[in-house]
């Protein structure tokens, strides 16, 4: 440290209803440098990005640029000073090009808003841009025709525009191809070069350990301390995380032998809309089958189709030795085929509406036996799914709205659970949950697998899959690369099928 | 409920100091006239709610209003009417708004196009339906034909269900002082209000309408039959419209092709004054009533309200009528915000007073 850091975050809190998502957070960044945030969902990792780039205001602490006080009213404000968020959904305009989104909001405006664009000025300074993170397109192209790597570089580029100092990336390699991730790297390290302070958050592991040249955990909104490269390690990093020696106990025992169930769903050709294979599978009785693959390997698809969701464009499937073809979600519901999505908020719950009222919301009919609904009913049912998956609210009468991610998760499982599922399939069960919520879900699964319950679980955290799966379904590109069994199941294998175009080959 | 009680204050306030200013406000004769506005209004202003909770809107609610009338007078009124059976009438002009409503709403769902471009060519439609039925001109719902003879003298025929049929907006139950107490709009509104807040809060359809309204993906995932809830609402909507058609056509009786237009923004804007939302998933049927009396209040209280020898000029209705609109939701935004804040902070508090003692390990080098 021996110059004046280029950025200091000193004292951070900030309040939420309900939470306090930051309490004294500290961090700084040296320009040139790959600073690594790392903490579990919920950490407070965002809240203090958002922070940082002036999303939110701080209700106590002080940020210095340059070691001068500087107050980040508004993201305009931070951009001028020189700090760009790159979020991990990608905020592009689909319906502009490349030029036009790197530009949007930093248009070159000599008299106001009514400055005629210049499209010549900015295609050219848009292609030097392009050039420098290395993306080959011309800055013409929508951006509705990238691939989610190249639009990550079109982010990066539009920091650059904005001449930023600080670069923030959340979880910029979540939805990239490996190929696309090294490409990524490098782009950071030329970065480092040109003297550009760059904040890190990531999941992974490997990653972090290998770009970053210091790491900041943090820990239930609060500091807890800074590795640097030499002293990193991943044991340290997650103990630092978690605060606990992270023992068997964080996933439940699966039984050694996994059971051997009949046959309870069974896909034969189906052909998901938009892949370019029949997926052919077979879902035993009482078998957690995971579900593998890069975001975009068509994990999800596949289970909107046995949801009901979309049609399939061909192939059969069989629930219990009978014919199943839902046409929508209602059939799948009448046959015991549940899911709980990945995106909770937009599918899974209506938030504005009572714990009470979400639960009973699938099944409502049931509770309105001559269309007048039976209250307690709703009240008792909701209550025992409340107690059972011990979710923390003051009454069933609590808007989900006001719920952390956990808590949401467990009404979205409570309402399929007072239903009795025969197949239930988990879509990232445990995205954007605390661990503890985590471990809680993971026994409720093993117990519910025990009763004979079918569970599907597409996941993209590869010691959830590897830990909790009887056998693990691998996908990509939209096709089954395998199935492998428990026996000798290893990361390291689930990933080769994952991402390696070797593998195509035993699965065919 | 927050903003039903606040305009239930608003509206108790008002009444007074219309009451104060000017004591004729509350004469039998003027509670007859605006209870019977309010229960017009109300009746079609439920029937709006339903969409506009699913997160919809419906605009062509006025042209219904006036097809419907047209219909009836077409029909069944001595010529240029037709002179076929009231029922006929009546019964027509009903299938005809709700098959409007029902293709409305097909169209919504089915091809998936917006509310307020579907309404919005209805509306206009409808209104040159209205205009053909009645060819330019207008139709004189009455209850007697004078047919002059060819020798000289007149000869009047009297039509007794038409007579009924404008006895509706005059009668009703518990006269005094020769008008009713409970006329019969009002006693038909509060059925209206009745059946619609039963369904509405305590059906499995009214739990859909919510629903839906709060987030249409998830109602969709919990298997609720999103299309065919939100197709009803809009025959709902467009019958509650057609009800509502009926009972102005007997108090106006003269039917053009202007009649109840722009009857649909008032609706939509009392619906917002009781607490729905157009985002959706939001309102209550008390609130929407509170709504209409407040709508209806402010037009009926201008002729009445006086300082001393000062009147408001009649001119200034439309500015108070939108002004007090923005005033509400601005109000009810503000109270809203400082409302969250305070939660914020004192959930900051509590969060921050059960201090649990934290280690700060920091291994490796600093």
């Amino acid at each position: 440290m021996n110059t004046v850091p280029l950025l200091e975050m000193r004292g951070i809190t900030k309040r939420f209803p309900g939470v306090l998502a930051l309490q004294d957070v500290s961090l700084h960044l040296q320009s040139g440098e790959v600073l690594a945030l790392m903490g579990e969902n919920g950490a407070g990792k965002s809240t203090l990005m958002k922070i940082l780039g002036g999303a939110y205001l701080p209700d106590g602490g002080e940020i210095r640029i340059d070691g001068s006080v500087v107050s980040l009213n508004g993201i305009r404000e931070a951009k001028r000073l020189g700090i760009a968020l790159i979020h991990q959904e990608l905020m592009l305009a689909p319906n502009l090009d490349i030029a036009g989104n790197i530009f949007l909001g930093n248009e070159p405006r000599r008299f106001g808003l009514v400055t005629p664009l210049s499209r010549t000025r900015m295609n050219a300074a848009a292609a030097a841009l392009l050039r420098r993170v290395g993306l080959g397109l011309p800055p013409t192209t929508p951006v509705s025709t990238l691939t989610a790597g190249q639009m990550q570089m079109v982010e990066i580029a539009k920091a650059l525009a904005l001449n930023a100092r600080i670069i923030i990336m959340d979880e910029p390699t979540s939805s990239l191809t490996a190929g696309e991730s090294q490409q990524l790297f490098s782009i950071i390290h030329q970065l480092k070069q040109d003297g550009i302070g760059v904040i890190y958050i990531s999941h992974r592991m490997e990653e972090v350990l290998m770009l970053a040249d210091r790491i900041t955990v943090l820990r239930d909104g609060k500091y807890v301390g800074d590795l640097d490269r030499a002293g990193a390690s991943q044991d340290k990093i997650v103990n630092m995380m978690v605060g606990r020696e992270l023992s068997g106990h964080y996933f439940p025992d699966r039984p050694a032998p996994p059971p051997i169930g009949h046959p309870v769903l069974v896909v034969n050709g189906i052909i998901v809309p938009g892949a370019p294979a029949p997926v052919n599978m077979i879902a035993l009785r009482g078998e957690i089958l995971g579900f593998a693959g890069l975001v975009g390997s068509g994990r999800t698809e596949l289970m909107q189709t046995i949801f009901g969701v979309t049609r399939p464009l061909g192939g059969v499937m069989t629930l219990d030795g009978a014919p199943y073809r839902p046409r929508n979600t209602r059939d799948a519901i009448a046959r015991g085929v549940y899911l709980a999505p990945e995106d909770r908020k937009r599918h899974g719950l209506v938030l504005p509406m009572t714990i009470a009222q979400n639960t009973s919301l699938p099944d409502i009919r049931n509770y309105a036996p001559l269309g007048f609904l039976h209250r307690r009913k709703e009240r008792q049912v909701a209550e025992a799914g409340v107690a059972r998956l011990r979710t923390r609210t003051p009454s069933v009468y609590q808007k989900t709205v006001n719920l952390s991610g956990g808590n949401q998760q467990k009404v979205v499982l409570a309402k399929w659970l007072a239903m009795n599922p025969k197949v239930l399939i988990l879509d990232e069960p445990t995205r954007g949950i605390d661990v503890g919520a985590k471990a809680e879900i993971y026994r409720h699964m093993a117990a519910l697998a025990a009763e004979g319950i079918t569970i599907l679980m597409v996941s993209s955290e590869m010691e959830e899959v590897v830990k909790m799966s009887d056998r693990v379904v691998v996908m990509r590109e939209r096709r089954i690369q395998g199935i492998l069994p428990r026996e000798g199941l290893s990361q390291e294998r689930i990933a080769q099928l994952m991402t390696a175009k070797v593998a195509r080959e035993t699965a065919a | 409920m927050r903003r039903e009680l606040g305009m239930f204050v608003a509206l108790l306030l008002m009444c007074g100091a219309l009451w104060v200013s000017n004591p004729s406000f509350v004469e039998q004769a003027n509670r007859f006239y605006t209870s019977r506005q309010i229960a017009m209004l109300t009746i079609y202003a439920v029937g709006i709610a339903f969409v506009i909770i699913t997160g919809g809107i419906d605009l062509s609610v006025g042209s219904v209003i006036g097809l419907t009338g047209v219909i009836v007078a077409k029909l069944s009124a001595p010529p240029p009417g037709m002179r076929l059976p009231l029922v006929l009438g009546i019964g027509v002009a009903l299938g005809v708004a709700l098959l409007v409503g029902l293709i409305q709403g097909l169209l919504i769902t089915r091809l998936d196009l917006q509310p307020f471009i579907v309404t919005l060519g209805f509306m206009l439609l409808l209104r040159g339906v209205s205009q053909t039925i009645a060819l330019g001109g207008n139709i004189t719902i009455t209850d007697q034909q004078v047919v002059t003879l060819s020798g000289g003298g007149t000869q009047t025929t009297h039509f007794p269900a038409l007579t009924h049929y404008m006895d509706l907006v005059k009668g009703g139950l518990f006269y005094v002082h020769g008008t009713p107490l409970l006329s019969w709009p009002v006693l038909i509104c509060l059925v209206v209000i009745g059946i619609g807040g039963y369904i509405l809060h305590y059906t499995v359809f009214g739990r859909y309408v919510y629903a839906i309204g709060g987030n249409r993906d998830a109602a969709e995932y919990s298997g609720i039959p999103v299309k065919r809830v939100e197709t009803l609402t809009y025959v709902i909507s467009a019958g509650m419209a057609g009800l509502a058609g009926i009972l102005y056509a007997a108090f106006i009786k003269n039917m053009d092709a202007q009649h109840g237009q722009s009857y649909e923004l008032i609706a939509i804007a009392a619906a917002v004054l009781g607490g729905c939302s157009l985002r959706g998933g939001e309102g209550t049927v008390i609130g929407v009533l509170i709504g209409c009396m407040i709508m209806q209040i402010i037009d009926n209280g201008f002729n009445y309200f006086r300082i001393g020898n000062w009147v408001p000029n009649e001119n200034w209705k439309a500015i108070v009528n939108g002004a007090v609109i923005l005033v509400a939701v601005i109000l009810d935004r503000t109270v809203h915000i400082v409302q969250s804040k305070r939660r914020t902070r004192r959930a900051g508090l509590a969060a921050a007073s059960p201090q649990p003692t934290v280690e700060v390990v920091s291994p490796g080098a600093a």
